[in-house]
């Protein structure tokens, strides 16, 4: 009885760690949970939403792939912003706190990366449960009733932004603005794991 | 003259033996590799990059476990390294003594993912087990995994149907 009772707990615990990702059409989760960000002043999702909607990246200050990406996140971001987007990065890498994802560290990364935009501290990977993402860089785009209608990579070449074919991201912004069906609601690219706490 | 043509021959098996061949594949030339093992043994694919921390962390473990498991199991290592880093792939896959064929993803992430397992995030490493038996996926997991995991998925691999039997 008592081993029933243990696997019961167990199987409960890894649903719990293996969160389910969120399906495109759901609402944002834990919108308005403030979170630590780069520049001292706590800020939520709700906090960060643009007219139009908001995109939102699970980053971080070492994945090699954030690293060949994120040249992309500022001129992603000046885009948008005047369109009525805004965007969030979230550093969910619990596990490496003290190894190269501090608060600290986040700041030095933002400064030296140029970072326009929030750069932020999920305490104890919430946000990243929440959402059930898996990888750095992760992103989901939120439309204005902040309802994700895309999830997934950024564009198809993570070093070398002059021979992207597919700009997975910036063309469901267009289809957005355009008021027309987003083509690819979903994609996969390489990345790091989130490490989250039990990693 | 004999006993030299011999020692040539041997050297020469030995060095084909020891030799690495990092091919650059695509999901389906995985697939086929992977296909000819069917009814002999299981297999296991792990897919690491040179750039991935989580990754080497595991490599030799996995390796130790290939030769433990050599009669019953065929490991195979596929990098998601960037084409242009594939010396740097090749000298680790040297200095961990791998051996024999070892590929190299040159297809687009989004393709290359989808078309491996359905599962699969693209987060690195990222492992799964053939059955011996069947030839299908029996286990497969992302992240960084224990001694104990690797193990588990292993012997499903290799015991795969025979409960049944």
């Amino acid at each position: 009885m008592n081993k029933i009772f243990n696997l019961m707990i167990i199987f409960t615990l890894m649903t719990f760690l293996q969160s389910k990702e969120l399906e495109i059409g759901s609402k944002i989760p834990l919108f308005a949970v403030k979170m630590d960000q780069v520049n001292g002043n706590p800020i939520s999702l709700k906090d960060a939403m643009g007219k139009n909607g908001l995109i939102v990246i699970f980053s971080c200050n070492t994945c090699p792939w954030v690293l060949a990406w994120e040249d992309r996140y500022n001129v992603i971001y000046k885009k948008y912003k005047d369109k009525g987007f805004d965007m969030v990065a979230i550093n969910s890498n619990q596990g490496t706190r003290n190894s190269g994802d501090s608060m600290s560290d986040m700041k030095n990364h933002a400064k030296k990366a140029k970072y326009e935009f929030p750069y932020t501290l999920d305490e104890g990977s919430k946000l990243a449960n929440a959402f059930g993402a898996t990888k750095t860089p992760h992103v989901y785009l939120f439309d204005s009733n902040a309802k994700l209608v895309y999830k997934g990579a950024i564009d198809d070449n993570s070093r070398n932004p002059k021979k992207v074919e597919d700009h997975y991201l910036m063309d469901a912004l267009d289809s957005m603005i355009e008021g027309k069906k987003i083509a690819q609601v979903s994609t996969k690219a390489i990345g790091c794991t989130i490490k989250y706490v039990d990693n | 003259m004999k006993i030299f043509i011999y020692i040539t021959y041997f050297f020469l098996i030995s060095c084909t033996d020891s030799k690495i061949d990092l091919v650059e594949v695509n999901a389906t030339d995985i697939k086929n590799e992977i296909n000819k093992f069917k009814g002999n043994k299981s297999v296991l694919v792990n897919y690491w990059a040179t750039t991935c921390s989580p990754c080497i962390d595991e490599f030799p473990m996995i390796m130790d476990l290939s030769k433990r498991y050599k009669d019953h199991l065929k490991i195979f290592f596929v990098s998601t390294d960037w084409i242009e880093d594939k010396d740097n792939a090749l000298e680790f896959l040297v200095s961990q003594n791998v051996q024999g064929l070892s590929f190299l993803k040159n297809q687009k992430d989004n393709d290359f993912i989808n078309q491996t397992n359905q599962n699969w995030s693209g987060a690195l490493p990222f492992t799964i087990v053939f059955g011996k038996k069947s030839g299908n996926v029996v286990d497969f997991w992302e992240a960084k995994a224990s001694e104990k995991r690797f193990i588990r998925g292993i012997e499903i691999g290799i015991n795969e149907g025979e409960l049944n039997e």
